[in-house]
């Protein structure tokens, strides 16, 4: 009866029955949306999946493309410009916001980026040779950054998601294979301790009207009995007993013999 | 006339340079490192088979090829080195040969040299400046320097806190001071752009250099000839450039006309239409008087890949830049050079072509270490 789960410490009461009934409802309707909600998170992550893998192959052309065009500036600059370009630049031009999305109530975090138009620190370096070429690798890394900032925000969104579908899956599988059960145990449980008890009030108030039909049945044979004798006396007293008042004769006869008659020895 | 005594001076400099130029590269060279795999190949034959390999086909590593060339240089390179380690090695190899050239010059042509070395100068001031205002510790830019410009008193530009005093007590003493002084303040230093700055002294040192060759006597000669013709090529190089360049930013029309050197084929009216273009159709009518850069701008701006335009070198003529038909222009400039005789002018030429060889060089290892192949041949070789 008891199984492997056990079930709950409880007196197997009827308020506890329905406590356990109502617990049992709840928890199935807690089941069936947890499962929807892992489901539902469960094709999110899919999705990011798919899409992380997409932008990582996109990452790795745009990366190709950004670093040759640094070799593009390198050959018409025919220099480093590194330190300059780090020295120059001051403001921030590509700016990263971050959002909130909400998926069936996990907050994922989601990197937006955007460029400040007008900021342009290193317009003017090579200048004198190279200066489109430097542009132009600008835009590409600028893209390469775009394409990083999205990965960044896909896998954000893929760790904390792994997270949440752990702990969703873990509350589910707990709620199908410890809670649900246990609950259902102890109902059974509080179930049939509540028949015995049927069972044995049954029992007892049949043995009680047993006894008790008993009890009537012998009271009745002996008011029967009182009421035959009485009517046999009756009819004997009428005369019309010949057999009976004899016994009754002879034994008021002995009677009467020792009222009437002195012993004499 | 002038040859007459020319060798007593710089004979010496002359023939070593035209020894250096039969070591550069040759397009037989380049079309075996355009075959290459990798930069530095671990399956690479023994020492023994180089010399046969280096003329027919064999697609082996990069450091292999330039073998012959460089030699020990590439010997101490680390294994699977980066580009920028290959090129930086290639340049210790000017560097080095540059100055036995030095060491080895004396009058007007050690002059002459030290004049090429100048547009280095100006880099490596740049860079210091832009080190100062940010207030960085100078000491570690020293080292990303360029060796060639470096001059005895660049070290002491470090001691230099802030910028008053770096252009008071320090720039003073350096030799680029004649082109700070009437051109930038020290507030200039601090306000303007550095390219600006940059820009402003480079403009100021061709000016000079320009009139070192057209006064000094001793270059009366095939010098003047050449390197008027070189320098004003630069001028105007460096005018469209920094015009083509400057669209689009904060730089204005009259300072972008401060920055146009005062003399080359396009001085002074096509300045003054570069100065007033405000984009690149502009620039082209401004060029369009000179017949050599309408061309260009015919095969880049208006017909892209029309032209035929830069087709001698190494690449199809439709991947081509501005740029890259500047620098062929230069290139085939530069080889022209040789033909003349007496003349420093050999140097100017061999450096730049020497430049351009570690740029093809770099632009090669890249294209292979990035394996993107179809642009290796966007490369400049004039032998």
């Amino acid at each position: 009866m008891s199984g492997a789960v056990g079930r709950e410490p409880v007196f197997p009461t009827r308020q506890s029955l329905g406590l356990m009934k109502s617990k049992l409802k709840g928890a199935e309707t807690g089941h069936s949306l947890l499962k929807r909600k892992s489901e539902a998170l469960t094709k999110r992550f899919r999705e990011i999946t798919r899409r992380i893998d997409e932008a990582k192959r996109k990452m790795g052309r745009v990366m190709q493309i950004a670093a040759f065009s640094l070799a593009e500036v390198s050959y018409a600059v025919g220099g480093d410009i590194g330190y300059q370009v780090q020295e120059s630049a001051k403001q921030a031009r590509f700016r990263v916001r971050a959002k909130q999305e909400n998926v069936s109530g996990v907050f994922l975090p989601q990197f937006e980026s955007y460029t400040q138009e007008g900021v342009n620190d290193f317009a003017l370096t090579g200048l004198g040779k190279g200066g489109q070429q430097i542009q132009r690798c600008r835009e590409t890394y600028a893209r390469a950054v775009e394409t990083l900032v999205e990965l960044a925000s896909l896998q954000t969104a893929f760790l904390i998601l792994d997270e949440v579908i752990k702990v969703v899956n873990r509350r589910v599988n707990a709620i199908e294979h410890v809670i649900i059960p246990r609950t259902e145990n102890t109902i059974k449980y509080i179930n049939s301790e509540l028949d015995e008890l049927d069972r044995e009030e049954f029992y007892r108030l049949k043995k009680v009207s047993g006894k008790k039909q008993r009890d009537t049945a012998a009271a009745d044979a002996e008011i029967l009995a009182a009421r035959k004798k009485q009517e046999a006396e009756e009819a004997a007293a009428g005369g019309s007993a010949p057999a009976k008042p004899e016994p009754e004769a002879e034994a008021a006869d002995v009677l009467g013999e020792n009222e009437d008659n002195d012993v004499i020895f | 006339m002038e040859g007459l005594f020319f060798n007593t001076n710089g004979g010496f400099v002359e023939g070593v340079v035209r020894g250096y130029r039969n070591t550069l590269l040759t397009g037989q060279n380049y079309s075996n490192l355009v075959q290459c795999e990798t930069i530095d190949g671990k399956y690479s034959l023994s020492s023994s088979d180089r010399l046969s390999t280096t003329l027919k086909f064999s697609p082996i590593d990069v450091k292999l090829q330039l073998g012959p060339a460089y030699g020990d240089f590439l010997a101490a390179l680390p294994p699977n080195p980066s580009t920028s380690a290959l090129a930086g090695k290639m340049t210790d190899k000017l560097v080095s040969e540059f100055r036995y050239l030095v060491a080895q010059s004396v009058g007007s042509t050690a002059k002459f040299l030290e004049y090429l070395t100048y547009g280095y100068m100006i880099d490596n001031i740049a860079l210091l400046i832009t080190g100062t205002l940010h207030e960085r510790d100078t000491r570690e830019l020293l080292e990303r320097c360029h060796p060639l410009g470096w001059f005895e008193t660049l070290p002491v530009l470090c001691v230099a806190s802030n910028i008053e005093e770096l252009y008071n007590s320090v720039l003073i003493e350096t030799p680029l001071a004649p082109y700070f002084k009437g051109s930038l303040s020290h507030q200039d230093l601090d306000e303007l752009n550095i390219e600006i700055v940059r820009n402003t002294l480079y403009k100021n040192y061709l000016e000079d250099f320009h009139n070192f060759v057209q006064t000094h006597p001793d270059f009366s000669g095939p010098t003047r000839e050449i390197m008027s013709e070189i320098l004003q090529f630069e001028a105007d190089r460096r005018a469209i450039n920094i015009t083509l360049n400057s669209f689009g930013t904060e730089l204005s029309k009259q300072e972008r006309r401060k920055l146009y050197p005062e003399f080359g084929n396009l001085y002074p009216e096509g300045s003054l239409m570069l100065s007033r273009a405000d984009d690149i159709e502009g620039v082209a009518l401004a060029v369009s008087a000179v017949s050599d850069y309408k061309s260009f701008f015919d095969a880049v701006g208006l017909s892209q890949g029309g032209g035929g335009m830069g087709g001698m070198g190494g690449g199809p003529a439709d991947g081509k830049s501005l740029e890259d038909l500047f620098y062929q222009k230069e290139m085939e400039m530069s080889k022209m050079v040789f033909t003349r005789q007496f003349t420093p002018a050999v140097v100017y030429a061999w450096m730049k072509l020497k430049e351009q060889e570690i740029r093809n060089v770099t632009w090669i290892s890249e294209c292979i270490a990035q394996n993107q192949k179809e642009r290796i041949g966007n490369f400049i070789s004039v032998f």
